[in-house]
């Protein structure tokens, strides 16, 4: 429960953002801080229990029919990283303020954050593969929408982090699949406490998948180019997820899956190799950095390697080990990139060889960064030296293959050496030279304490490493159960890694007396084109190749894109011809007398169309067509369809006729002969194909199932004698429900393109000239039509009618209130807004459909209700659900008619006439 | 027949108007297009019967299902009609129908305001 109550508080700081940020503008840091600590405390009351070596689990069946729990767990390990998340996030909580600028809110920058604390805690607590694949995915969107925040400057290396991150998420998302479709569970305590049923292909897929999941996250080489990128973040951000804790995700992830692959060789050397060569790569890269915040990015993404390969040794003693340094690392690196931040706050610079007597302005500052430099460089007596002598003595215990142990040892010297080098460069830079700022002030208290707090913590732990002893050893053993980790202790006597701890600050310091003939030596060193630059080429070419796909698609005109979707008709009919066997016979006459003159009628109508030059002329005559359909309708037997086809052919003719009050009364010159004459042919071989179509596949049978069961139980089942209608608001009304929704959208769309010119709306009254014709027409019509469109309405359910009708009927009303006021608001009609009417007509529709459900029926059943005491509603709760599609097509036409008889800008209403 | 050959000068028709320039054009024609399928729903029903489904199973009623198919294509069709309409409005007088728009009063202010400027101050 007090997982679920940690996330769920998680979410309530989320939530409180905004409030909080428009109360205090950016101090909202503070009580966000707080809320963390609060967290952290929850947990850690749990920690008794954690070290009894006991859990704290969670469990809720989520999705069952994919056995998919939405299960926490929390043990040591998790605890840890928990830890690490919430404490750095309190600390980085309380940096913000001072670092934000004063003017703004910061809404986003806090919400983003709190949120991304909430996804870590999620992705460490999760025990479910897929709720831990689902808070992965979070973390990196977060990240690059936390490293896009910056500005557009931001965009290619936000994207870059984003498409690196989140291939690894695919990675580890087919790797999920794949264990979880082998092992028949999703569960993750399950999968990694029986090891050995993982075997064969799926072992192998499923290690290399998680690799460069966790390869990607952690920053490790050589997808390790990301990181340096991400860091045109704000510096908390920098601090915070590239530092301390998202980048941390794949160190979790290997620690995690270790009791699964820990012991296969593969895997084990794959993370010692990749691991300590990112590490001396990393750091490496570092020292040619002269910008401080590249170089702890390049930093960072070194020191993730020692711990990747750290991971790889698979002792007792090395998963200690590692999970000592993750939380050093979180301590000093975040504290630096704090303290970078401030100095560049107040400074104005970061580079090494511009940053000079900083320690006369701000001593702080410059103690806080020598500690957590010495920190970093391993030095005595802080976390730092314990976690690298840990190193040490792990890696000088691999034993995969011959002589491992002592080059792995030795590899890792290496990075540490590079590591004190550039460690020194840091606290060169800062505390040497003479002040030559002579306006630079001190940063406030308020903004150092945060990282002070961390740098006297990261020193202060290390003689009293003790304390972390028992729980570090408690994650060592829940990562994977092999034996005691050894005791953790600042003193272990003299050892062999107190010997190459000494080796490493001597020859550190060596190469820092030398440094001027060090670095040329390394500048000498050649290195190959950035993997950002190559990374950047080949999308650039991929989205080449991507224009080049689409440019078929990309023509000016609508006639380019129609001509395919049209051209496969014909061609249809062809291959459909070919493949047609024999037909049935036809079922009885499908023609009536009548049916001829209509026809006739109608290819005239249709004649005229084609030829006319007017709009006027083209929009009437399209309307006859419709007209003439509905007659042909009503000899058909569909009543409802030809009312239907009648008002939506009178609503569409006066819609038309508001836009065309504006626009040119004549339609676009026709094309070239050429042009044209292929459109003429093109359009009659889709006509003959669609003529014979219907000829070759219609009326060859007698009535269908569904519709003699339709016809025998709809008047029985609903108590309606209309069936069409029945079958529109009862047997499919699901179907209803989906077609409001899509006119909804619809009149949303109409909405939103009347509000690009929100500051032109409709002008007020007495400057639009109104029609004295039509004005007397409406007060006429409309009250008739309004009566007669609920009249409509209300018997829908036993003769002709309906909520589409209905609504049809009081649309042309408000259609017609619109054409006779020419764009002044008309009166009542013309007041009518949209949204209301489409948010009461979807709830209307859903709510009738939930209502259903405390009856144990399903959604949307639909009928008479009984009321307690024997009472019974005198209607169906079809009527309702009618009444809501009702109101959703009179908010559709609302909107529609409001869209487009939007009066386009104040100068032109004047000169309108 | 008459159902057959209603479709087919309904489509030729149709196809012929959403192949011309001009776009008041291709919204005719998508009407004359979803008047030429819902003829086809309802053939698909049987036009052999013809009596209106109120009373029960009966030789000559007709099979309601395709018009219920027919009903929601119609009131459908005309949610896309009515986009349409909005689109070529935001379009304005220049993105169609050819005709230069006379005397454009309002053409040196029109950036400031809606984009979709309709000015052609007529």
């Amino acid at each position: 429960m007090i997982l679920a109550a940690v996330l769920a508080w998680q979410g309530v700081l989320a939530a409180c953002v905004p409030l909080l940020t428009r109360r205090l503008g950016r101090d909202a840091g503070y009580p966000l801080a707080a809320g963390f600590l609060l967290a952290a405390g929850l947990l850690l009351w749990r920690l008794p229990v954690l070290l009894d070596g006991r859990e704290v689990a969670l469990r809720w069946r989520w999705l069952p029919s994919l056995a998919v729990s939405a299960a926490l767990r929390l043990d040591a390990l998790a605890l840890v990283f928990a830890l690490l998340v919430l404490g750095v996030g309190a600390l980085i909580m309380a940096y913000c303020p001072r670092y934000l600028g004063r003017r703004e809110r910061h809404t986003g920058t806090y919400l983003l954050l709190t949120l991304f604390a909430t996804a870590m805690l999620g992705l460490v607590l999760a025990n479910d593969l897929l709720i831990l694949f689902a808070f992965w995915e979070l973390t990196s969107v977060l990240s690059f929408t936390l490293i896009g925040q910056t500005g557009a400057s931001a965009g290619t290396p936000a994207v870059r982090a984003l498409l690196v991150t989140s291939g690894g998420g695919l990675a580890l998302l087919a790797g999920v699949v794949v264990l979880a479709l082998d092992l028949g569970t999703s569960d993750l305590a399950r999968i990694l406490a029986e090891p050995e049923r993982l075997v064969g292909g799926p072992a192998w897929a499923v290690g290399a998948l998680v690799l460069v999941a966790a390869f990607t996250k952690s920053a490790q080489a050589p997808f390790h180019f990301w990181l340096p990128g991400a860091m045109v973040a704000i510096t908390p951000v920098s601090a915070y997820l590239h530092a301390a804790t998202m980048v941390k995700a794949g160190i979790y992830l290997l620690m995690r899956f270790s009791a699964l692959f820990g012991g296969r060789p593969a895997w084990d050397l794959t993370l010692l190799a990749v691991g300590l060569s990112t590490a001396v790569l990393g750091a490496f890269l570092a020292l040619r950095q002269y910008d401080l915040k590249a170089l702890l990015a390049y930093s960072t993404v070194s020191q993730l390697g020692l711990i990747v390969g750290v991971v790889g040794v698979g002792t007792p003693a090395s998963d200690a080990a590692a999970i000592l340094y993750t939380v050093a690392h979180a301590l000093f690196k975040a504290t630096l990139f704090m303290l970078v931040g401030i100095i560049d706050h107040e400074a104005g610079s970061r580079d090494v060889r511009k940053l000079s007597g900083l320690p006369r302005v701000m001593p702080a500052t410059a103690l806080f960064t020598v500690l957590a430099a010495a920190t970093m460089a391993g030095l005595p007596p802080t976390i730092g030296f314990v976690g690298k002598e840990a190193i040490f003595e792990a890696l000088a215990e691999a034993h995969h293959v011959p002589w491992s142990g002592p080059a792995a040892a030795g590899v890792g010297v290496l990075a540490s050496v590079l590591t004190f080098m550039y460690a020194a460069r840091v606290v060169n830079a800062v505390l040497t030279g003479p002040l030559r700022q002579p306006g630079l002030r001190g940063p406030r208290r308020s903004f150092v304490a945060p990282a002070g707090v961390a740098a006297v913590l990261a020193t202060a732990l290390g003689p009293s490493v003790t304390l972390l002893s028992s729980l570090v050893q408690r994650a060592a053993n829940d990562a994977r159960p092999q034996g005691e980790p050894p005791y953790l202790a600042f003193w272990h006597g003299f050892t062999v890694a107190l010997g190459l701890s000494a080796l490493t600050i001597g020859v550190g310091a060596l190469l820092f007396a030398f440094r001027a003939r060090a670095d040329r030596l390394l500048c000498r060193i050649p290195t190959t084109a950035s993997l950002a630059d190559r990374f950047e080429s080949g999308r650039a070419r991929l989205l080449h190749l991507g224009a080049l796909v689409a440019r078929p698609a990309r023509a000016a005109g609508p006639a380019a894109f129609l001509l395919r979707p049209v051209l496969a008709v014909p061609l249809l009919a062809v291959v459909a011809a070919a493949q047609l066997g024999p037909l049935p016979p036809l079922v009885g006459d499908p023609t009536r007398p009548g049916d001829a003159v209509l026809l006739v009628l109608l290819v005239a109508a249709l004649a005229g169309v084609v030829t006319v030059r007017s709009a006027l002329a083209a929009v009437s005559l399209t309307g006859v067509v419709g007209l003439l359909l509905s007659v042909w309708f009503v000899t058909a037997g569909a009543p409802d369809v030809a009312l239907t086809l009648m008002l939506v052919e009178v609503l569409t003719t006066i819609v038309v006729m508001l836009v065309l009050r504006r626009r040119p009364s004549r339609l676009a010159p026709r094309g070239s002969p050429r042009a044209l004459l292929a459109g003429v042919a093109l359009a009659g071989a889709t006509g003959l194909a669609a003529a014979a179509g219907t000829a070759a596949l219609t009326g060859r049978r007698d009535l269908s199932d569904p519709g003699r069961f339709l016809l025998a139980e709809a008047a029985p089942a609903t108590g309606g004698s209309n069936v069409v209608n029945t079958i529109l608001v009862e047997f499919r009304a699901l179907d209803t429900l989906g077609e409001s929704v899509v006119l909804a959208v619809v009149a949303l769309g109409l909405i939103a393109l009347s509000e690009v010119g929100r500051d032109v709306r409709t002008q007020p009254a007495g400057t639009a000239a109104t029609d004295p014709v039509l004005v007397f027409a409406h007060r006429m019509l409309a009250p008739v039509m309004l009566v007669a469109s609920c009249f409509l309405f209300v018997r829908g359910h036993e003769e002709i009618g309906g909520g589409f009708i209905g609504a049809l009927l009081a649309g042309t009303a408000v259609g017609l209130a619109h054409l006779a006021y020419a764009g002044a608001p008309a009166p009542l009609l013309g007041r009518l807004h949209p949204r209301p009417l489409l948010v009461a007509g979807l709830l209307l529709c859903v709510g009738v459909g939930l209502a259903a459900l405390p009856w144990g029926r399903p959604f949307l059943t639909l009928g008479k209700v009984g009321l307690p005491g024997g009472l019974a509603l005198p209607f169906s709760t079809g009527l309702l659900f009618d009444l809501g599609v009702y109101l959703i097509v009179l908010g559709l036409i609302v909107a529609a008619v409001r869209r487009l008889d939007e009066r386009p800008r104040p100068a032109v209403t004047g000169r309108r006439r | 027949m008459t159902a057959a050959v209603a479709v087919g000068v309904l489509v030729a028709t149709a196809v012929h108007l959403l192949l011309q320039r001009g776009q008041l054009r291709v919204i005719l024609g998508f009407v004359l297009l979803g008047h030429a399928v819902n003829v086809l729903l309802l053939s698909a029903g049987g036009l052999r019967r013809r009596t209106p489904a109120f009373d029960g199973v009966g030789e000559e009623v007709v099979d309601p299902l395709p018009q219920a198919f027919a009903l929601t294509a119609i009131v459908i069709s005309f949610g896309i009609t009515l986009y349409l309409l909005g689109l070529l409005r935001a379009d304005g007088p220049a993105g169609d129908d050819g005709e230069p728009a006379g005397e454009d009063e309002s053409a040196d202010d029109r950036s400031a305001g809606e984009p979709a400027g309709d000015g052609d101050g007529r």
